[in-house]
């Protein structure tokens, strides 16, 4: 569904590369998490695919379409939830849905049926101006759907919101993975990246270090740990052991046989661990993330 | 095509008729327009208005229309009537075999009264000499003055308005980041350009078949007048496009729309004020063609072919602007 080969963007056209060379694929119904830190490259490399930015070096192609020649009928196949909401504020929720869906052609969806699955239908008459943050940001993210695109690009798509509702976008993203959409999420969350990929882009400085699954690379940057809480002369004790070395196997044996276990986990590495250890770098969280 | 272009126009207007300052911008002209018809019968008061009954003789009549504008009343009582109504007009009956009597109501403007008993004093004896040198000459006015040039520069500089509500509805775009959402639709620039203009062609045409109708134009060709307000509303519509693109708040927005005021004025202004030999200075202006082609029209002289021409040469310098503004404006669209 894409195939990229050596982007490379600047937006002064100089040597200042917001990407360089970044090469990957997505298969149709993947979903392909770029994940990095703010200032990485993951919204130019997402403008380059969705045509808001026009290709410099390198090749690539979209749902079919090359970039260096895109047709606005790619359009009519993709859909882009953008990071910073973007809807009109003069116009109720669902003129904002009935507006954009006219300017597609084929099939779409119905506005107030959208509107019911991010849960603003009981505010579809009020202008998006009068909306809380999150409400916009879920406007935004109805409208990338209302054309039933095969390929969904998502920028940010739980940033500021609240844990619920957070989820219930979650909910959404896999349910439309299950109906086959190839999603591409750009994100500096690796709790979502973990959640929703099938397979994850390390990007920093505008270069992609790795792409994996995120099952290979637990497997091949974690450390098979686990994590004890017990009892010992009445105090509650925690210890990270790992399955690996023998002496610590021992040690896991005899907390076991003592029988005095309160919770015990293995403890794989997380993405950003893994992202750490590859990149050297650190992602950066928003509070609401 | 033509849905998503509607598409456009009808989002515009929409969020047009949501906002205050558009809402003013359409009803200005208006507002304008019936101001200035309410000056319009002061300046016709400029001339005698002289109210005498059916009965008077032809040759008093004709004597008096020398001198100013005669109307015909049934009788004294109508004539009363006619004198007690607020605009300047004395009456003249006649009195006994041979006299004139003098109707007047007692709100006329100073020395009009004076002026019809020196004139009615002549036609009893046409060797007294008039204490003042009254005379009439037809300078070739049709129409008030105020009424012919306030309607031509009206209609165009109200052309200014479409470019502003394009602009408006474009800084709107910028404001809510809307445009990157168009840009990752089907719809092509050009339709979407095209959606957006529409408005800005289709206002300042309804705005000028008002504000003739307003100052009661009612026999002059409105198909002239659409052709030649459609082609003066393009150069606005692109100067809205290029403030519309780069600006994303309102106010900054019209302030730099005032640039199109200057041109717009001087060329008007110098159209009637200045001399013929000096009217080539204003040749490189799309608004001084404009103003001459809504003048002709005004005055029921307009030739098809004069309007053609002044509509191409309107084109053609508005196809020079565009020309130097259209990447500006391709990149303020991305």
């Amino acid at each position: 569904m894409i195939d990229v080969q050596g982007l490379t963007y600047s937006y002064n056209h100089d040597r200042n590369y917001a990407i360089s060379d970044i090469s990957f694929s997505v298969e149709r119904g993947e979903v392909f998490a770029l994940l990095g830190p703010s200032g990485a490259g993951k919204s130019t490399t997402q403008g380059i695919l969705t045509g808001l930015l026009q290709i410099q070096h390198g090749s690539g192609q979209v749902a079919g379409f090359d970039l260096k020649h895109l047709s606005r009928d790619l359009f009519n196949k993709i859909g882009v939830s953008f990071e910073q909401s973007n809807v009109y504020g003069k116009l109720t929720a669902l003129e904002n849905l009935e507006f954009y869906r006219k300017l597609f052609d084929g099939d779409t969806e119905e506005p107030l049926e959208l509107l019911k699955l991010v849960g603003l239908d009981h505010v579809s008459g009020k202008r998006a101006a009068t909306f809380s943050k999150g409400m916009k940001h879920r406007l935004t993210f109805a409208r990338s759907m209302i054309n039933k695109p095969e390929l969904w690009f998502l920028d940010e798509p739980t940033t500021g919101l609240d844990p619920a509702i957070a989820s219930q976008i979650k909910d959404i993203v896999m349910s439309r993975k299950k109906h086959g959409t190839t999603i591409l999420l750009t994100t500096h969350n690796m709790f979502l990246a973990d959640q929703l990929s099938d397979k994850v882009g390390f990007i920093v400085d505008g270069e992609l270090k790795l792409v994996d699954t995120p099952r290979n690379l637990k497997l091949r940057y974690g450390q098979k740990l686990v994590q004890v809480e017990y009892f010992e002369d009445d105090q509650l004790k925690t210890e990270t052991l790992s399955l690996v070395n023998e002496e610590e196997k021992m040690r896991l044996g005899a907390i076991v046989n003592a029988g005095r276990i309160e919770t015990m986990h293995t403890r794989e590495a997380t993405l950003e661990e893994i992202f750490i250890k590859v990149t050297g770098r650190e992602l950066v969280y928003n509070e609401a993330d | 095509m033509l849905r998503r272009i509607l598409a456009v126009t009808l989002r515009d207007l929409r969020s047009a008729l949501r906002d205050t300052m558009i809402i003013y911008i359409l009803i200005a002209p208006l507002l304008l327009a019936l101001m200035m018809k309410a000056f319009v019968p002061t300046a016709g008061n400029t001339v005698l208005n002289i109210a005498v009954p059916e009965t008077a003789s032809y040759e008093l009549v004709e004597f008096l229309e020398g001198y100013g504008r005669v109307e015909l009343a049934d009788d004294r009582a109508a004539i009363i009537d006619r004198v007690r109504d607020t605009d300047d007009l004395v009456g003249v009956v006649q009195s006994g075999e041979s006299g004139l009597e003098l109707i007047a109501a007692g709100n006329e403007l100073a020395g009009t009264v004076e002026m019809v008993e020196a004139v009615l004093l002549r036609w009893q004896n046409p060797d007294v000499e008039l204490p003042i040198d009254l005379s009439m000459s037809d300078m070739g006015w049709r129409l008030s003055p105020l009424a012919r040039y306030g309607s031509s520069f009206l209609v165009v500089f109200m052309s200014v308005f479409g470019g502003m509500i394009v602009m408006l509805n474009l800084v709107e775009e910028k404001q809510y980041n809307t445009l990157a959402a168009i840009n990752v639709s089907a719809i092509r620039r050009w339709e979407y350009v095209v959606g957006k203009a529409l408005l800005g062609l289709v206002t300042p045409v309804i705005h000028a078949f008002a504000v003739l109708l307003i100052m009661g134009f009612n026999q002059i060709n409105y198909l002239q007048v659409a052709l030649v307000t459609v082609a003066i509303a393009l150069i606005s519509m692109i100067t809205g496009f290029v403030i519309g693109v780069y600006q994303s708040e309102p106010i900054g927005a019209v302030a730099s729309m005032k640039i199109m005021f200057l041109p717009i004025m001087a060329s008007v202004f110098g159209g009637i004020f200045l001399a013929d030999k000096w009217h080539p200075l204003l040749y490189w202006s799309p608004f001084y063609w404009a103003y001459r082609s809504i003048d002709s029209i005004i005055m029921q002289q307009a030739k098809w072919g004069q309007l053609w021409l002044n509509n191409l040469i309107i084109l053609f310098i508005t196809l020079i602007v565009f020309g130097l503004m259209y990447k500006r404006i391709q990149r303020g669209m991305r």
